[in-house]
């Protein structure tokens, strides 16, 4: 749900990174860290078991900057992919504004894709939403394998609804940008929509448009407005997000088959790059209690839901 | 029938200056008669509404999330429990302490405090400002919709500023 803040002069957009295990959402991400503008990215946080799986989500704050006098900010998460995890993906699908649905190109993935695909359709549906009326962008993933599935039969097996995709090599950073930019160009299009007094221009290339692979940025660069964009930049460059962290929390480890559950004690470890500051590691004192706990909370619902489905 | 796009419609959330002051002088008196050391108002999507008291140290939007991630599992977690939900959040750490309550249905209250007061005072005055804080939400509720709430060139702009953010 957008947030309208005219107290901040804030517009706060929610994003969610959706899709099976492994399909490289996180890598989407991470990569956007590294490739955004310093100061318009936050710190990467990580709640993830000890062997980079995700536990909880992932999250990134993104400033876009000023647009018509607002601080634009999405927040972007990604959800755990593995399916015994749908607790944990519910609660970070809440009030989501748009999603990218990040599917795996590999020959043999197909089925964990359309299952995660049904899923997030039906935890769209106890929301109230569903897949056509919710911004959504597909992103055909791991295009650089040899053995993947042709572009027609992702198509064919995904896209019912004819929603944008973008191909991607997200691990060398390929396609990850023009993905996020139409999702984000989708959300302030519909956001537009509603809220602009009378109607504005639209944010996007019209609907119906089929966009493939990274051309089609072509498409909706017109009428750009360097001058606005970079008072932007230069009024977001005070902010504070200027330290890039990489914050993993290993704070618990789960296994499928097991439900043995040990918690360790390490709490947050941000790995300062640049000018570490006091207050970082008081924030990382105490975001690596509320990560800790939060944590604990995620791996009790899922013992809960374990023992539920035992009894 | 609501249509798609009354459905979007509602699912927007507008918060006013003018209410906003209200929320945070409760918010500031809060913070002096508890004597802790800042105020995070912030609602379930995990974005900040407003803050008071020292911030600086504090990364404001990743605690949001967290603070709402961390709230959305202990709801499942009363859930599960046959609970209707825990109204009240309490993190203890060595030196600082967090004391997280919900507000009404949609926002939570996230109190960051140290040794310099108590988790009694901290409860005992976080109750009544929630009250006073969901009587001004329930107002907020009342009032007729306002339109029109973003500026006309929002559009173009917005597409300026994705192009150029999104430079490769
Ligand atoms: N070959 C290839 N591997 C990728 C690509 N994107 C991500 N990966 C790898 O896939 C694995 C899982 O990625 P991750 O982002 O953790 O997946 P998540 O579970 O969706 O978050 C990692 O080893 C990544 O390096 C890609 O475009 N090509
Ligand atoms: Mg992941």
């Amino acid at each position: 749900m957008v947030q309208i803040n005219f107290s901040l002069k804030e517009v706060n957009c929610k994003i969610v990174y959706y899709g099976p295990g492994l399909s490289g959402k996180t890598t989407n991400l991470e990569v956007v860290h590294q490739k955004a503008p310093g100061p318009s990215v936050g710190d990467l946080t990580s709640i993830a078991t000890e062997g980079d799986r995700t536990l909880f989500f992932d999250f990134l704050p993104l400033n876009l900057g000023q647009v018509a006098g607002m601080k634009t900010k999405f927040q972007i998460y990604t959800v755990p992919g593995q399916v015994y995890y749908n607790s944990t993906r519910k609660l970070v699908l809440q009030g989501a504004d748009g999603v990218v649905f990040v599917a795996d190109s590999k020959r043999g993935k197909m089925d964990e894709n359309i299952e995660s695909l049904k899923n997030l359709g039906e935890n769209l549906k106890e929301h109230g939403l569903d897949l056509s009326n919710t911004p959504i962008v597909l992103q055909y993933n791991k295009r650089d394998l040899p053995d993947v599935y042709s572009i027609e039969e992702m198509e064919q097996a995904l896209n019912s609804w004819n929603a944008p995709y973008f191909e991607a090599v997200a691990r060398d950073g390929h396609g990850v940008f023009p993905t996020l930019k139409r999702l984000a160009g989708l959300v302030l299009e519909t956001l537009n929509e509603n809220h602009a007094p009378r109607r504005s221009p639209s944010v996007v290339a019209p609907k119906g448009s089929v966009t493939t692979g990274e051309g089609s940025t072509a498409a909706t660069a017109v009428a750009t407005q360097p001058t606005r964009a970079l008072n932007a930049t230069a009024t977001s460059s005070t902010g504070k997000s200027t330290t890039r962290v990489r914050t993993t929390v290993s704070a618990v480890r789960t296994s499928t088959h097991a439900p043995k559950v040990r918690t360790q004690t390490s709490g947050t470890r941000p790995t300062l790059i640049t000018s570490p500051r006091r207050r970082k590691r008081q924030t990382g004192m105490w975001m690596g209690f509320i990560v800790a706990s939060t944590a604990a909370a995620t791996v009790l619902l899922h013992l809960a839901g374990i023992i539920k489905i035992w009894s | 029938m609501v249509t798609d796009s009354d459905h979007l419609r509602n699912q927007r959330i507008v918060f006013y200056s003018e209410d906003i002051e209200r929320i945070d002088a409760i918010l500031c008196e809060f913070l002096k008669l508890s004597g802790s050391k800042c105020n995070l108002l912030i609602d379930k999507e995990g974005h900040m509404v407003t803050s008071c008291g020292d911030t600086d140290s504090i990364d404001e939007q990743s605690v949001a999330a967290l603070v709402a991630g961390s709230y959305a599992a202990t709801r499942e977690m009363a859930k599960l429990l046959g609970e209707d939900e825990f109204s009240v959040l309490f993190h203890q750490g060595k030196r600082d302490s967090i004391q997280l309550s919900m507000v009404g249905d949609r926002t939570i209250l996230a109190t960051v405090f140290d040794d310099q007061t108590t988790v009694g005072m901290v409860r005992l005055y976080a109750r009544n400002a929630c009250e006073k804080m969901e009587e001004i939400f329930e107002e907020i509720a009342r009032k007729p919709k306002r339109s029109g709430a973003l500026d006309a060139e929002f559009g173009s702009s917005a597409k300026g500023a994705l192009d150029f953010f999104f430079t490769e």
